[in-house]
Order: structure tokens, then C-alpha cells, then sequence
């Protein structure tokens, strides 16, 4: 899966590169954004291009957040659809991650 | 608020109708939907024309309702039923939409039998019995009485199985009745819910340090909704019954490249739709089976998600939502949507607990549908662990909020928190789903007066003592335009052109009738209306099981599902008298009766299938017993559904209502009987006591003993069936014919069941207590027959005074005193 990753100042910014995170590319996916997590300690992660998330999918993203916070870290979201989001409601992780409608005000949280 | 505009009535809609544009409207269904020349048609492919056509007419109407309803905000009831036992639907709806002569009309100048397309549509058959049939009359009559509502079920592909009979057993048979493709059904695949299952709980901190749990880890089902148009008579709605079908989320071609996970994601697939592959084929409790569970969820998962969907189109404050939403819970079965209800309020919509709370509570209802232990869902708590945590938690959580508020406003009770909790402490713990239907809800109803007592004293007589104000009774009832309008034209026609036509929207109107009581030529004509529903029904027996029986014999009927309850095995006991009677003693029945069967057991059920064996073998007996024949008459009609029961009912002389009392919650068979001039012999039981209430001491046979009185037997175990036996020659008699192999010569022994069951078992259903209270009914029934004046007043007074029972009023009732639920 290729992972497009921009640096701007201390925040690194992933974009899902699917529009579907599930079962069948949910181990892909983590596999390909484990160096990132691991290479930044500030991460927004661009949702735009997904329109569906299954349980797998947001197993991943949950991980992705739980090794930065170990790390003294941080993962914010952006550009969430409104499916995703949906998904994010049922499973209460819209309580535990900041979520933002662009990637400017996401990077910027950081900032504040 | 003034009302924008005015739905008008079905009928000045239709007003513009004519046999030519019928005619069009078929021909054109032939060509462009089945793309058919006509010189190739099928039956099959008429009725799906006619169909078609007619529901164009239900989808305009269908349209203007919901634009209606929406651009109204008004208020909508959402009834939520494991089970729709809606039967045939064609000719249902051309009575409804008063165009069964126009079409009539139309068929035949197209050269085509409207009777044999009607024939050619299968029964929809998503339903066991009483409880899918009143959920089918309830949407019939919400319908008719203008009121905006929506069913939810489940669109089983498979419906109650077909009953075949071989050897005089039961075999059972898959029922495929079209399912998503009946001409009746509209898919509405963009209005997919997606409903997640299995998984478990993560727990953590949100970020204000408040505990999270996350529901992870579970499969999505998808739900696609299939709707079947529902119109009511002469109404100005036709309302929607949304049935679900399963589908699972994995796309199956994503799979293909990959050889190990196809046949996993194939196996995946299949196992999803399984969900709305199958009804459960009995109205006992499933117990434990998990298939089962993952039915009432995703049933109440996706009736939950659309009826969110509707509100959140006006409205985006949830404190609204008890205003323009009513739930009605059929029975405990779709019990898991206050669960749902709580989840989305307060995980998705980030509501406080006692806010989500207090809107769910004034949103539900809920419907007692049996007191019988075994009907009493309850689900093992390592179960719902596995398929649903989330709302596993959420009814711990219910449940402790619960049990605090009883400590603090009841008396110290040692056992009262046991008693009333949700969680039953067994091993492994059971969630209590009737305790969660009565939490849940701001009303709890039973289904006739004496059951409604029974569930205060008896089932829940520690609720009744917290909330006394929740409990109420709401008596069942029936459509009267399916079950005498449809189902017996000539008595109908009768009765309109005696009384004129409101009875079919009123049927009180039926009480005009008493006039006409000592009227000759009404008397005459309603006589003949009930030999001529004989003769079809002969004609249906002949054709059926090949037995000939005489149409001027009393048709003496019991039709329902095969349970112990409801004692056929008693019905059985007194024909069995009546044959010893006449081949031991010479002693001719008064009347000749045929004695007419059907029902359907559960397939696991085995001493329901020995009965159907009995009546076969008891049948077999007596009908080629030539001293017997003339006089006794004994058929069992397979395939017990509800167009056979259309052409049963009106045809019935007596019907058998005879359950243990204190065990049939209400009874519906009972009441389209007596709508049909049949006279009831019955125990005081379900609604029975209130039709005998309506019609007359003197015009129901009553015998038995009463449910206070077996209550008391069984609490001090007083009942000693072998007295019976012992002391009275009469039932040794009957009961010996079981033993002596009367009835089984060549397969010895097979009905000693019967003698276990009654003697050493302790007749757990009083049979032989009832027996001779039975038996003098059964003689007082005949002698009545024998003055054929009294018979028919007595039938005519059946009909004049059922009107207290009719769907649209209990409807009314519950729109009126639970849902606050307004006509358009």
C-alpha cells in the first residue's frame, strides 16, 4: 500500500490511500503505517478518500493511536466522511481521538 | 397546526379508473416487467401482472402518504414483529382498494380467471400463528383508520414450512414463498442499514478521563429493506411493512485472487445470510439457539436505525423523539431494540444516560403475548457476551440503575431484587427478556382481560406494584375485511344488504342485526350462505385427503397450532366417546358430526406430531368403520394457512376453543368463528370469556374448570387424575381404548403415551378434570343442532354481537391510550 506522507514543521500528515479499511487490506495497511508512526510523534491522519471502515480498519487506527500515546505522542483525524464517521459513533472512538473537518485545523491543534 | 392539504380517500383516487385502463395496465405489466409476449403467459406470470398493476395503484398512494406524513412532521409508529403471517395479498388489496369488480371485469374481458390468479399467489407464510396473524390485522386496520405507521420483520426467504402428511405424520417441507421476489415487495437498496454483531468491549478513557468502552472487533451484516405496501379499506394511506433481508458486507469478488480466503469469504457470506434465510418454525422459545438471537438483533438493530433515519429527516433534538416516534414491541422477540435505542443515544448521539433513558422509556410499548414458562424468552448471558456486548453492558447498566430505584421505593423484600431483576442468576446467568420489555417501556399490555390479570397477579406482580399505572389490557382482535369480507362474500353480501356497508369499517354495525334475528327471509338466506361455505369446504376435504363428508352434518372445528395446551388430545377424547358410544353401546350420536382438524406442530415438538398421528389413526378408524361413518367424520387438513383458514372458518358450525384455562393468553380463531356464525365451545379462557360476554350466556357452550381453579390444584398438588379414571367407566373407557391398541392394532403400543400421559404424568393439561363437564357440553351442542331455529339464532346472535372484536377497535384503543398516535 503506498503510503503518501507529508512533513510539515514537526506534524506528519498520512493519507489513507483506499476507500475501503477492512478485513481484506486492514493488515496491509498497518504494516505500511507502522514506519510512519514510528518516525513521528505528531500525526494527523487524512481520512478523505475513505468512505467505508470495518472493525479491522478501525482496530488499526486505534493501534496507530495507542503506540504515539505510549511514546508520549499523538494521532488527530481529518476529512472524515460521513459514513466513517458513522462508524467512529458506533464504536465510541469518536470520544477518545480529535477529529477535525480539514487538515489545516488539524495540523494547527497541534500547534496549540 | 392547520393542515396543508387533505389526502383523499382511496376510492376518489381510483375514480378515474376503468376496466380498459385495467386492462392496459396488465397488458403492459405482461410486456415491459416480465417481458412476455402474451400468447406465452403462465398463470404464474398473470398473477404477477395483476399484481403489479394493482400495486401501482398502492405505490401513488404510497408516495402521497409518506410526503404527506413527512411534510406534516406527524407522528409515527414504528411496530416492530418477528413474525407477519400475512398470507395472500392480491385479492386482500383489490377489497381494500374497492376495485375487486373493476378488475374482475378487466380479467375477464382479457379472457383471464381472476379466481385461478388469485389461486396461483402463494401464501406469505413469515409467520407460526396468532402472533404474526394480529401483527398482519394490526397494519391492516392501522391502515384503514388513517393511522402513519410502519411495520419491521424480518423477509424470511423461507416462511413456515409446508406440512405434508404421510402415514399420518407430519413432514415437514421448505416453504420458498417468492421472498424478494414477489411481486409485493419493493427492494430499497440504498436505504441499507449496516449492523455490526460479535466483537467485544475495549475498555478505555475518553478524553476527559471518563470511561469508554469500544465495541471492536465485530462483522457487519448489512440489512436491505424490502417493502410490501399496506393498504387499508377505503383508507387515505397505504403504509409500508419493511422486511429485512441479510446480507453480508464482504464483497465476494474481492476474494477471488486469493484462493485461501475465497472460500472463507464464501463461507463468511453464506453464514450472514443465513440470518433471513429461515423463520423459526415454533412459537415455543428457541432456546440457546444463536441463529435465533442474531435474528431478534439484526431485526431490532435495523428497525431501530430506520426509524432514527425517519426522525433525524425534521428533527435533530432527541428530546423530540418521543413525541414523533411510538415502538411497539410484538411480544419480547425485538425486545434488543431498547438496548439498540439506549446504544445509539448515548454512544452515537452522546446523549446522558437518564436523558437517553427517560426517551426511551415514554417511546416504548410492549405486548405480553403468553404466560406459559417456556414462552418466556430468556437469553444465557456468555451468549449475548459473544454476539452483542455493547448492549450486554448496556442492559447491565440498565439493570443496575433498575434494581437501585425498586430498593429505594419498595419495602425490604428479601427476594424482591431475584424476582425483578434482568439478569437471572442461574448458572450459566440468563438476560430476562420479559423484564427488559416491562423496564423498558411506559406500557405493558396483555391480550385479553383474564390474561392482563394474569400478568399483574402471576407474571409480573412485582412491576404491577411499582409501576400499577404502565399495565393495561387491550383485548385482541381481527380484521373484519379479510375474515368475513373476503373470506365469506355470500354472508357478507348478506349482511350489506341487510344492514348496509359500514360494517366493515365499524363493525359494531353488526349489532343491527338483532332485528333481523326473527326475520324468515334473512334467517333463510344466512343459512344458505352457511351450506353453501359446507359444500365448499366437503369439496375442499374430498379434494384434499380423499374423505367424503356430509355437508348437513355439524362441522365441529378446532384449527391452530398442535400444542398440549390447547388440547386437541380433549377434542379427541370425545370423539372417541362418541365412537365407543355408538359401536359399544348402539347408541347413535343426536347429530352427525364431521369433525374437522388442522394445525401445524413445531418440528422438534414430538408429542404435538403423535397427535397429528392420533387424529390420523382415530380418522382412519372411524371413517372406514361402516357402523360409524354415517355419523362420525374425522379429517385432518394439511398445510394449515391462511387462505386455507379463509375457506375453514366460514364454514364452521361449532369451533373448539377449548384450552386449559389460564393458558391461552387471548385466542384470534375464536373470534373469526363467531364473526362467521360459528358458535364456540369453550373453557374461560383468553378472549373467550369476553366473546361469551358479547354474545351471550346463552349463545356459547362453556364448560371446565376455571384458571383460578387449576391454579390452586397445581399449588397443592391436588389433582388426582386416576380418580378420575377410577371412578368414572365412561373415561376408563376412553382412556383403555388408547392402551388397548383401538385405534393402532398394527403398530401395538403406540399410543400408550397417552395413558402415561393422563394417569402416571398427571395430566399436566386437566384433561381428564375437564373431560365430563366437556362431555355434557358436547350433548347440550347437539341437542341445540337438533332444533335448527335455536342453531340459527343463535348463530345470527354470534355474528350480531362480535363486533367488540375487531382489529380496528383495539387499534384505536392502543393509538388512543399508548401511542398517541393521531389519524392523517
Amino acid at each position: 500500500m503506498k503510503l503518501a506522507v507529508d512533513q510539515i514543521g514537526e506534524v506528519g500528515v498520512a493519507v489513507v490511500p483506499v476507500d475501503e479499511l477492512d478485513a481484506s487490506n486492514a493488515s496491509e495497511f498497518k504494516r505500511d503505517i507502522t514506519p510512519v508512526v514510528e518516525s513521528n510523534s505528531k500525526l494527523v491522519l487524512d481520512m478523505s478518500r475513505l468512505h467505508f471502515v470495518d472493525s479491522s480498519g478501525l482496530g488499526v487506527i486505534l493501534s496507530c493511536l495507542r503506540q504515539l500515546s505510549a511514546k508520549g505522542g499523538d494521532l488527530k483525524l481529518c476529512c472524515m466522511s460521513k459514513q466513517v464517521r458513522a462508524a467512529f459513533e458506533l464504536v465510541r472512538m469518536h470520544r477518545i481521538f480529535d477529529i477535525y473537518p480539514n487538515r489545516d485545523e488539524a495540523i494547527r491543534a497541534f500547534e496549540s | 397546526m392547520e393542515r396543508k392539504h387533505v389526502l383523499p380517500k382511496l376510492e376518489h383516487s381510483l375514480e378515474a379508473l376503468s376496466a380498459s385502463s385495467v386492462e392496459d395496465s396488465i397488458r403492459r405489466h405482461v410486456k415491459y416487467s416480465l417481458a412476455k409476449p402474451w400468447r406465452d403467459v403462465s398463470s404464474n406470470d398473470l398473477f404477477m401482472a395483476v399484481a403489479l398493476s394493482v400495486r401501482d395503484l398502492l405505490t401513488e398512494r404510497m408516495l402521497e402518504t409518506e410526503e404527506y406524513v413527512r411534510a406534516e412532521d406527524l407522528k409515527t409508529l414504528s411496530y416492530i414483529s418477528i413474525e407477519f403471517l400475512i398470507g395472500r395479498l392480491l385479492t386482500n388489496n383489490l377489497y381494500n382498494l374497492r376495485a375487486f369488480e373493476l378488475y374482475r371485469q378487466a380479467c375477464t374481458n382479457l379472457g383471464i380467471d381472476l379466481d385461478a390468479v388469485e389461486q396461483a399467489e402463494g401464501d406469505a407464510a413469515l409467520g407460526n400463528g396468532g402472533l404474526g396473524r394480529l401483527a398482519a390485522c394490526f397494519l391492516d386496520s392501522l391502515a384503514t383508520l388513517d393511522m402513519p405507521a410502519y411495520g419491521y420483520g424480518i423477509n424470511y426467504e423461507y416462511g413456515l414450512f409446508k406440512q405434508d402428511i404421510d402415514d399420518g405424520y407430519q413432514q415437514e417441507k421448505p416453504e420458498n414463498w417468492l421472498a424478494e421476489r414477489s411481486p409485493w415487495e419493493i427492494g430499497r437498496a440504498e436505504e441499507a442499514c449496516l449492523v455490526p454483531v460479535y466483537g467485544h468491549i475495549e475498555h478505555a478513557l475518553d478524553r476527559d478521563g471518563g470511561y469508554n468502552p469500544m465495541w471492536m472487533g465485530w462483522k457487519v451484516l448489512i440489512g436491505v429493506p424490502y417493502d410490501v405496501l399496506v393498504s387499508g379499506y377505503g383508507g387515505r394511506v397505504v403504509n409500508i411493512l419493511r422486511l429485512y433481508s441479510a446480507r453480508s458486507s464482504t464483497d465476494l469478488d474481492m476474494r477471488i485472487f486469493n484462493d485461501g480466503d475465497y472460500f472463507k469469504a464464501v463461507e463468511q457470506k453464506i453464514a450472514s445470510e443465513t440470518i433471513s434465510k429461515v423463520l423459526y418454525p415454533s412459537d415455543a422459545v428457541t432456546a440457546g439457539r444463536e441463529l435465533r438471537l442474531v435474528q431478534e438483533y439484526f431485526l431490532a438493530a435495523c428497525a431501530i436505525r430506520d426509524t432514527v433515519r425517519r426522525f433525524e429527516r425534521n428533527h435533530n433534538d432527541y428530546r423530540q423523539f418521543p413525541e414523533k416516534i411510538a415502538i411497539q414491541l410484538n411480544d419480547t422477540h425485538p425486545a434488543l431494540a431498547i438496548a439498540e435505542l439506549m446504544r445509539i443515544l448515548v454512544d452515537e448521539k452522546a446523549l446522558e444516560w437518564w436523558d437517553a433513558w427517560e426517551i426511551t422509556r415514554a417511546t416504548f410499548a410492549f405486548t405480553n403475548h403468553t404466560l406459559v414458562p417456556e414462552g418466556l424468552e430468556r437469553w444465557p448471558v456468555p451468549l449475548l457476551q459473544r454476539v452483542i456486548p455493547r448492549h450486554l453492558q448496556i442492559i447491565y447498566e440498565i439493570n443496575g440503575r433498575f434494581l437501585e430505584h425498586v430498593s429505594s421505593v419498595l419495602p425490604r423484600d428479601p427476594g424482591l431484587l431475584k424476582r425483578v431483576s434482568l439478569i437471572e442468576e442461574s448458572k450459566p446467568q440468563q438476560v430476562r427478556m420479559t423484564n427488559l420489555s416491562m423496564v423498558g417501556s411506559h406500557s405493558i399490555n396483555g391480550v385479553s382481560a383474564i390474561h392482563t390479570g394474569l400478568i399483574k397477579t402471576l407474571l409480573a406482580p412485582d412491576l404491577y406494584k411499582l409501576w400499577p399505572e404502565r399495565f393495561n389490557n387491550k383485548t385482541n382482535g381481527i380484521t373484519p375485511r379479510r375474515w368475513l369480507l373476503k373470506a365469506n362474500p355470500e354472508l357478507a353480501s348478506l349482511v350489506t344488504a341487510t344492514i348496509g356497508e359500514g360494517w366493515i369499517t365499524d363493525l359494531g354495525e353488526l349489532r343491527k342485526l338483532e332485528g333481523h334475528v326473527e326475520d324468515a327471509g334473512f334467517r333463510d338466506e344466512f343459512r344458505k350462505a352457511k351450506a353453501s361455505n359446507k359444500v365448499e369446504l366437503a369439496r375442499i376435504v374430498h379434494e384434499t385427503v380423499r374423505v367424503k363428508v356430509d355437508p348437513d352434518s355439524l362441522f365441529d372445528v378446532q384449527v391452530k397450532r398442535i400444542h398440549s395446551y390447547k388440547r386437541q388430545l380433549l377434542n379427541v377424547l370425545h370423539i372417541v366417546d362418541e365412537y365407543l358410544a355408538l359401536v359399544e353401546d348402539g347408541r347413535r350420536p343426536a347429530v352427525p358430526r364431521t369433525h374437522v382438524f388442522a394445525g401445524k406442530a413445531a418440528p422438534g415438538y414430538w408429542k404435538a406430531k403423535q397427535i397429528i398421528k392420533l387424529i390420523h389413526e382415530v380418522g382412519r378408524t372411524i371413517n372406514n368403520d361402516s357402523h360409524a361413518q354415517e355419523w362420525i367424520r374425522v379429517v385432518f387438513l394439511p398445510d394449515y394457512r391462511v387462505s386455507l383458514a379463509e375457506k375453514i372458518f366460514p364454514a364452521v358450525d361449532l369451533g373448539e376453543q377449548i384450552s386449559t384455562a389460564g393458558m391461552e393468553a387471548s385466542g384470534t380463531s375464536n373470534m373469526k368463528m363467531t364473526l362467521n356464525g360459528g358458535i364456540t365451545i369453550g373453557t374461560l379462557d383468553g378472549a373467550n370469556i369476553e366473546i361469551r360476554e358479547e354474545v351471550g350466556e346463552d349463545n356459547f357452550f362453556i364448560f371446565g374448570h376455571q384458571a383460578q381453579e387449576l391454579l390452586e390444584m397445581r399449588t397443592l398438588h391436588s389433582y388426582r387424575p386416576r380418580d378420575y379414571y377410577e371412578r368414572d367407566p365412561r373415561i376408563r373407557r376412553i382412556v383403555d381404548a388408547f392402551g388397548d391398541n383401538l385405534f393402532c392394532p398394527s403398530d401395538p403400543g403406540l399410543f400408550q403415551w397417552i395413558v402415561d400421559d393422563l394417569l402416571s404424568a398427571n395430566d399436566e393439561y386437566f384433561h381428564l378434570a375437564d373431560l365430563p363437564s366437556y362431555l355434557d357440553a358436547q350433548e347440550k351442542v347437539s341437542a341445540a343442532y337438533c332444533d335448527r331455529d335455536r342453531w340459527t339464532s343463535m348463530s345470527i346472535l354470534n355474528v350480531a354481537r362480535v363486533g367488540r372484536f375487531s382489529s380496528d377497535r383495539v387499534v384505536a384503543e392502543y393509538a388512543r391510550e399508548i401511542w398517541n398516535l393521531k389519524p392523517v
